[in-house]
């Protein structure tokens, strides 16, 4: 019996294993050529012709090559879709803001009608690799959640949604009431995400309260810290893409950040909690509150790290760049990854109320008689 | 005093003050994890391999993450396992993206921000995005192996002779129960720390062609997409190292 049953899964696995490589297959083929549904010229090169070599040197001794490049190809998409071009195109060896392109490739283009038809590249079209990965990770949950993974999908897809229209929102608004926005964003968020993820029930309520309750406290207290510190050390003119007020970007882009780890955690205790209550109607209170503070020990530090990897991480090309270019450790530590550290220290006092609050919640919300 | 100092402190109060000497440990490991990203940095700046100096960097970060959390040596070190096993994994899948994707280095949205600074300096970008990506995988799926690592070591210690197919189901379940928030701490993190991005794309009219052909959106989905893959993977390959520690340690002492 056993044995029938594991070549049953093996089998399984195999059909698994074939559909999700043809999913994945399929996928990027149709997003390889799509090449109509783009408004832009798209160009896929056939053959390319390397070029002059140089070697240059800046100011502070980084040695780099400069390579030359005709692509010939024929144009895909539009108007003047077969015809066939050349295009010159220059890249270096870091590859820092340009591309080295290759054979098979397809690029959009800027083309020039006057005084003949001409083109320069702007860029690699690159949907068919997101593509492929989205569907990868798609089948993923599938073949591993079964019909979970339909509502981890739902849940993203209604939030992206969601932070869509706040941002046009904000736009619609000249970023004036950012803070205000997103805070609202965030309760909408958290009761989207906790009702599919829970069910509409008590544990659910219970752990809205505390996810809300904890991000408030935290943002509290880091507006409380800036007043006091006079905001020493935080760079807002180092953030990225700022086109509003830069403060109040900064606190909603961490009160975003945050809130999925602060539900994630606060789930988790209060689930677990609710089970411990039920199993053992006697606790008390403040026993309650304990065990959920064992809980949360347990799983606060992994979780900061979550993001703290994922603030720090984006910060490592641009650090790289000050510091190859001539700047101190301090100087490239400030301009790039202090406001990054700050994030995950903020994010840090979250997950850390988090446990505090859902423990307490828990503890004076939860009966034992309740399913 | 500085303003993230003060935020540390208040940090490490609270921390201190839930977990005790545990509270200490885990804001040490982030302490610590910040000094080995940094010194990753300047290695790289001095023109060691990008990707080696990641992934050796990778396998020391994930150990001092999963080893100085409070999980029991059981759990930490299938967790462990687990997590170098689905590093290698989510490695064979980003390189091969990275350079399909070309995402390595900076946009034209970055171009102010580049002003006055030399882009020549003769590391491929393309390298530096493979390591981004990498590193900001780590955190998710150390998360995610401790979490199920920690839930199959509790039924193992209460049901010492549970059959490996018994043990694959309950690591399904316990993965189940996890991963729908665990996906929500990564795409919040996403949303958080590209909002700025968003609100440029919205203010300048991008297309939906040009926000998914545009190289630093790109770059960041990618992050964001592999880690969640890496934390699917988790829930089989973190109940697998269990089931074959379960096997040893049974064929090891028969009752």
């Amino acid at each position: 019996m056993g044995e029938m049953n594991s070549k049953l899964t093996s089998k399984m696995t195999w059909l698994q294993v074939i559909g999700v490589v043809l999913f994945c297959f399929l996928t990027t083929v149709v997003f390889m050529h799509n090449d109509a549904l783009y408004t832009q010229p798209i160009f896929q090169v056939s053959r390319v012709q390397a070029g002059k070599k140089s070697k240059m040197t800046d100011e502070f001794q980084n040695v780099d090559h400069y390579h030359q490049q005709t692509l010939y190809g024929e144009i895909t998409n539009g108007r003047y879709a077969g015809k066939h071009l050349a295009i010159n195109n220059a890249y270096s060896d870091s590859h820092a803001m340009d591309h080295h392109y290759l054979k098979g490739q397809k690029l959009f283009i800027t083309l020039h009608t006057k005084p003949h038809l001409h083109a320069t590249v702007k860029d690699l079209k690159r949907d068919a690799p997101i593509a492929f990965l989205f569907a990868l990770a798609i089948s993923l949950l599938f073949v591993i959640l079964k019909w979970k993974g339909v509502t981890v999908i739902a849940s993203i897809l209604v939030n992206t949604m969601l932070f869509w229209i706040a941002i046009m929102i904000d736009h619609n608004n000249d970023g004036a009431a950012v803070i205000m926005i997103f805070s609202v964003l965030a309760v909408i968020f958290c009761f989207v995400t906790l009702l599919l993820v829970m069910g509409w029930s008590k544990k659910m309520l219970v752990t809205l309260s505390a996810v809300l309750a904890a991000t408030a406290l935290t943002i509290l207290i880091t507006l409380t810290v800036f007043a006091l510190t006079h905001e020493k050390g935080i760079y807002y003119e180092s953030m990225q893409y700022v086109t509003q007020l830069p403060k109040p970007l900064f606190i909603a882009e961490v009160l975003i950040g945050v809130l999925g780890a602060v539900m994630d955690e606060a789930t988790d205790i209060v689930a677990s909690l609710a089970t411990l209550k039920a199993e053992r109607p006697e606790l008390s209170k403040m026993q309650v509150f304990t065990s959920g503070r064992q809980i949360g020990k347990s799983i606060m530090g992994p979780l900061i790290n979550v993001l703290f990897f994922i603030f720090m991480a984006e910060t490592l090309p641009m650090t790289l760049l000050y510091l190859k270019n001539g700047n101190s450790w301090q100087y490239s530590f400030s301009m790039n990854m202090s406001l990054g550290m700050t994030s995950s220290l903020i994010s840090g006092i979250g997950i850390v109320l988090t446990v505090i609050l859902s423990s307490l919640f828990a503890g004076l919300w939860i009966k034992g008689d309740e399913r | 005093m500085g303003a993230i100092t003060a935020l540390g402190i208040v940090l490490l109060a609270l921390m201190v003050l839930v977990g005790g000497k545990q509270g200490i440990t885990s804001f040490l490991s982030m302490v610590v994890n910040f000094g080995i990203l940094f010194f990753s940095i300047v290695l790289i700046a001095f023109h060691l391999p990008p990707i080696i100096v990641t992934v050796v960097a990778s396998v020391v970060l994930l150990s001092i993450t999963i080893f100085w959390s409070s999980a029991s040596d059981n759990a930490s070190i299938t967790a462990f396992q687990a997590s170098c096993v689905i590093l290698v994994l989510l490695i064979a899948i980003i390189i091969p993206i990275e350079y399909w994707a070309q995402v390595g280095g900076f946009g034209l949205e970055d171009s102010e921000e580049l002003e006055g600074l030399s882009i020549y300096v003769g590391i491929d970008f393309t390298k530096i995005a493979i390591a981004t990506a990498i590193l900001s995988s780590l955190g998710a799926i150390a998360e995610a192996a401790i979490a199920i690592a920690s839930g199959l070591d509790e039924i193992v210690t209460q049901h010492r002779q549970i059959t490996g197919d018994a043990l694959f189901a309950d690591g399904v379940f316990i993965g189940k129960q996890i991963i729908g928030t665990a996906v929500n701490t990564l795409f919040f993190g996403f949303f958080g720390s590209a909002l700025a991005l968003f609100i440029w794309f919205y203010g300048l009219n991008y297309s939906l062609g040009e926000i998914i052909n545009d190289k630093i959106f790109a770059a960041e989905l990618i992050a964001i997409v592999v880690s969640l893959i890496g934390v699917v993977l988790t829930i089989p390959i973190t109940t697998w190292m269990m089931s074959f520690r379960l096997k040893r340690l049974q064929a090891k002492k028969p009752k």
